[in-house]
């Protein structure tokens, strides 16, 4: 190499970020199944693509700036409540077609419930995982377990200070159970400290956490609460 | 349903979860490269309608609580949710368990290749 081959506008600095350059078991089983499910017909190539893709594009953005648009237009606030399939289309969200091509759930309702001074809401799926994806993205890991569906319909108040949200007395807890047909978020309340804060500025104190209703906004914080998820007990296995 | 399948109990062995994998290559990504597609294929499965007994979502999610609870409890998320998912559709015979060892050693040589 001569000093000439390197007389040319580059940056030596700039790196790919590192990646697993071994094939993993897991890697080759995703592969497997998908393969024999689609030469088996079970679904088509193109199907899972487009599932993929959604499964991809999907985040809580749509749902943070949908709260945050209600927090500055109390206009909006009333549509989101009473035409929340509406109110999502204006955060470019569309129930109904949530990808473009049709829907990946059976999902027909979609309800926005809105916290007040002495009614806090909580969304859970207490059968399985139903989740508010289009609007939310994908359900985090400890919102799928048993831990967390068991419990938070019995003890609300003791699971959310797991989360290290502690509720007053006076305030109650209203659970909101998910099913097949019915999908759920919260609108919290806006918090002090942000009065004349923008659409964006609010948007990022919206945490994923804040739309299930396991945390409460908070000028500052913009990050979810990590939660150390707890292995489901089998009932069949306990004690 | 609870029954060994003993190509998955391999790879549960070898134990090559995202966790380990990632910090030995100094990855940082939270989930493994395959998450997404596998939610791909959940949601397709959710809607194929053909004649093999595929499980409802419903019956998809129940079997995954209970494999994971007990046979894959060692496993993390997401991998206790795929080899679940593969249990479920062996133990119900949408797909044979030599038919899958037989995948699994060809798609391997494939990507090594």
């Amino acid at each position: 190499m001569t000093e000439h081959d390197h007389d040319h506008d580059h940056d030596h600095d700039r790196t790919v970020a590192p990646m697993v350059d071994e094939i993993t078991d897991f890697e080759v089983l995703e592969i497997a199944l998908r393969e024999l499910c689609i030469e088996k017909g079970i679904f088509s190539a193109e199907e899972h693509r487009l599932m993929t893709e959604f499964a991809e594009q999907i985040g809580p953005t749509p749902a943070a700036h949908l709260v945050a648009k209600a927090w500055l237009d109390p206009k909006f606030k009333e549509l989101a409540l009473a035409e929340p399939m509406t109110a999502s289309k204006e955060v470019g969200v569309d129930w109904l077609h949530p990808t473009g091509w049709g829907t990946p759930s059976d999902f027909t309702a979609f309800q926005i419930l809105a916290d007040t001074p002495t009614v806090h809401n909580v969304i859970v799926c207490a059968l399985c995982s139903c989740y508010p994806r289009p609007i939310l993205g994908n359900s985090p890991e400890w919102y799928r377990t048993p831990n967390y569906r068991r419990r938070l319909v019995r003890w609300p108040r003791q699971v959310l200070a797991e989360f290290g949200l502690y509720l007053s007395d006076e305030i109650t807890v209203h659970v909101q159970d998910s099913n097949q047909k019915h999908r759920f978020m919260v609108m919290p309340m806006r918090p002090e400290g942000t009065d004349d804060w923008t659409e964006d500025q609010l948007v990022e104190i919206l945490t994923r956490d804040c739309l299930i209703g396991v945390a409460l906004p908070k000028a500052g914080v913009t990050t979810n609460m990590i939660t150390d998820t707890r292995p489901a007990i089998h009932p069949g296995n306990a004690g | 349903m609870s029954e060994r399948i003993e190509a998955l109990q391999e790879i549960v062995a070898r134990d090559q979860v995202w966790s380990r994998m990632a910090a030995k290559w100094g990855v940082e990504n939270p989930v493994p490269p395959w998450k997404t597609s596998l939610d791909g294929m959940c949601d397709a499965l959710d809607n194929a309608a053909c004649d093999a007994d595929i499980p409802t979502f419903k019956e998809r999610r129940d079997e995954e609580d209970e494999l994971t609870a007990t046979v894959y409890s060692d496993l993390p998320y997401p991998e206790n949710q795929l080899v679940s998912l593969a249990h479920s559709l062996v133990a119900r015979g949408v797909i044979d368990e030599a038919e899958l060892k037989e995948r699994l050693a060809s798609i391997r040589k494939r990507l090594e290749a």
